[in-house]
């Protein structure tokens, strides 16, 4: 197991290690539990390389505290550009150079996404129960959800469904014991002091407390899942006829 | 060229190198199984690499040609029969419209390749036609083949299939006398490589002994997702929990009570567990094919020999294109 370590060369960008995943990716992980800093590190990084991508460079995953590179080795081989006896050193050269744009090149803060979300009991069939499990009102347990806003810290365990930090603690709730079946799509969940959004009819865990009538991911979009990771998002309470009406139009969108 | 899906299996679809631009957006690769196969399927037709094959699943298929067709198939999954005659994979078929192909199991394995001249003809979704069922995209509207599906081919044949077309066809099945042997790039049948991954070290001395020396057997709960192994249990020395992050096929993670679950071509793209050591991409093929109750055992490289060992493969891939290519031009 190698691992090298980029030394630090500004004062923007925090150190990360690097290590394989496999013959096609490699992670760069910050040394830290989840925070804003290494949020905004994350994505800023993925910014840059997306605008300066490397010969064979196929895309780059983030996570919590890492972001993973996948690329193809063939095209990195053949790469004269970049410098290097293997694709680890050739990407980790890559990355050095890349991190000496960092500085100069500061992150432009996107405006947060608004996602409208309808609390009312028939799109949020936990919420009764999550209520009175934390001694909240059914409007706090709104209120609070509402309030907060949330970071796309990833977009995983299914196409679109992201991963939000941010929540308030006080609607920490543990994972349900026995996992629905079929969580409708669009339910927005909650787990430990996660929320999330399930883009498709899947079997989940987490408490519904809500549904948005937004679609979350579509194949016939350039950019397929509504939500990336470094996205910074609010929610909007909306009401049934409102939930029916932007439900009605993106079904228009999608069948068009 | 077309034909019809008589009798689908218990799992038909259509598959190819996978699609590896939009994990970032939580998509999985998908793709072959077992890449080796839908690659030499291809190789033996002079089509390009990330062509279309269908993925049958054991057998008890049929398929029925609707009009004169140019087929190869490779992975031992099963074997391909027109009545009593046996059809030898890896190499190119000419088979007349009306025929009725039978694909008969072989235990000891999982998936074969069935790919046609110039590809199947199919739609790419986010730049590749493997289906992903989990979220209902990709090959024939996102889903698995079912009896009656009809499927057809691309017509831009490359320079050697239309000379491999030429040969072959006619009235009656014709085939070349040469084949391409997938076993020539098998490295063994029962030990695969693997890599030690980041939380290696998370693990007691006694338990790395165990996984490095002992034997893992395939539970009957494996699917396109991941792979349980049953062997001896493994016990971390590390307790701490692991932040999230990304995955890939040939990941090998240990679950909280110690077992090992290998991610396969339709996993995640992100993983909580410890991962334990990631399989060489050049054996993940070997593990494709297992099927539940066979047995494997690892063996430790570096990162930089797994890495040899791909683009060594991939050079090898690459002349065997070149060998089809000379041999029809003779």
């Amino acid at each position: 197991m190698s691992k090298i370590e980029i030394k630090k060369k500004s004062s923007d960008a925090a150190d990360f290690n690097l290590y394989t995943l496999s013959e096609c990716a490699i992670t760069l992980a910050y040394d830290v539990e989840i925070n804003t800093f290494t949020f905004y590190q994350i994505s800023h990084l993925k910014e840059i390389i997306y605008k300066n991508p490397f010969a064979g460079f196929q895309c780059a995953v983030p996570a919590y505290a890492s972001m993973t590179i996948f690329y193809d080795p063939i095209q990195v081989m053949q790469s004269k550009k970049l410098r290097g006896i293997n694709c680890f050193e050739k990407i980790s050269n890559y990355l050095s150079q890349i991190k000496e744009a960092f500085s100069a090149n500061q992150a432009i803060k996107k405006p947060p996404i608004i996602i409208p979300v309808c609390y009312e009991d028939e799109y949020a069939p936990d919420i009764k129960e999550l209520a009175k499990f934390l001694n909240l009102t059914i409007d706090n347990v709104v209120q609070i959800h509402v309030e907060a806003h949330y970071k796309v810290h990833m977009i995983g365990f299914v196409p679109g469904f992201p991963y939000l930090g941010g929540m308030s603690e006080r609607l920490s709730v543990p994972r349900k014991n026995t996992p629905l079946k079929k969580v409708p799509a669009g339910s927005v969940g909650i787990a430990g002091k996660q929320t999330g959004i399930y883009p498709f009819d899947t079997p989940g865990g987490w408490c519904l407390i809500g549904r948005t009538p937004m679609t979350l991911f579509d194949t016939e979009r350039i950019q397929p899942s509504l939500l990336q990771a470094g996205d910074e998002v609010i929610f909007d309470p909306i009401s049934k006829q409102d939930f029916e009406r932007i439900k009605s139009k993106e079904n228009a969108i999608k069948d068009h | 060229m077309r034909l019809k899906i008589i009798k689908p299996g218990i799992m038909t679809s259509i598959q190819d190198l996978g699609r590896w631009e939009y994990r970032s957006e939580g998509v999985p690769s998908s793709g072959a199984m077992d890449t080796l196969a839908a690659r030499i399927a291809n190789i033996a037709l002079g089509n390009a690499p990330h062509e279309a094959v269908i993925e049958f699943t054991y057998g008890n298929i049929a398929i029925q040609t609707q009009s004169d067709m140019l087929l190869a198939y490779s992975g031992e999954g099963g074997t391909f029969f027109i009545e009593k005659q046996l059809l030898t994979p890896g190499k190119p078929i000419f088979i007349p419209s009306g025929t009725v192909l039978n694909l008969v199991n072989n235990p000891s394995s999982v998936y074969t390749y069935l790919a046609v001249a110039g590809g199947w003809d199919i739609k790419d979704i986010l730049g590749s036609k493997s289906t992903y069922i989990t979220a209902g995209f990709g090959g024939v509207q996102g889903r698995a083949l079912k009896i009656g599906d009809e499927l057809s081919n691309n017509h831009n044949y490359t320079d050697t299939t239309k000379k491999i077309l030429l040969k072959l066809q006619g009235k009656k099945i014709n085939f070349p006398k040469w084949h391409l042997n997938k076993m020539s790039f098998i490295y063994h049948q029962t030990v695969v490589r693997v890599v030690p991954a980041h939380e290696f070290t998370w693990f007691e001395a006694s338990s790395l002994l165990n996984f490095l020396s002992s034997s893992y057997e395939l539970n009957v709960n494996s699917n396109r997702m991941g792979y349980q192994l049953d062997g001896p249990k493994l016990n971390r020395s590390v307790k701490k929990e692991l932040l999230s992050t990304a995955v890939c096929p040939g990941t090998i993670q240990v679950t909280n009570d110690g077992s090992l679950m290998l991610l396969m071509a339709d996993s995640q793209t992100i993983g909580g567990y410890p991962r334990i050591a990631q399989v060489a991409a050049v054996d993940l093929p070997t593990c494709a094919q297992l099927s539940p109750g066979n047995t494997i055992s690892f063996a430790e490289i570096s990162r930089t020999d797994a890495e040899k060992r791909y683009l060594e493969r991939e050079n090898q891939l690459r002349k065997l294109a070149i060998a089809v290519a000379m041999a029809v031009n003779k």
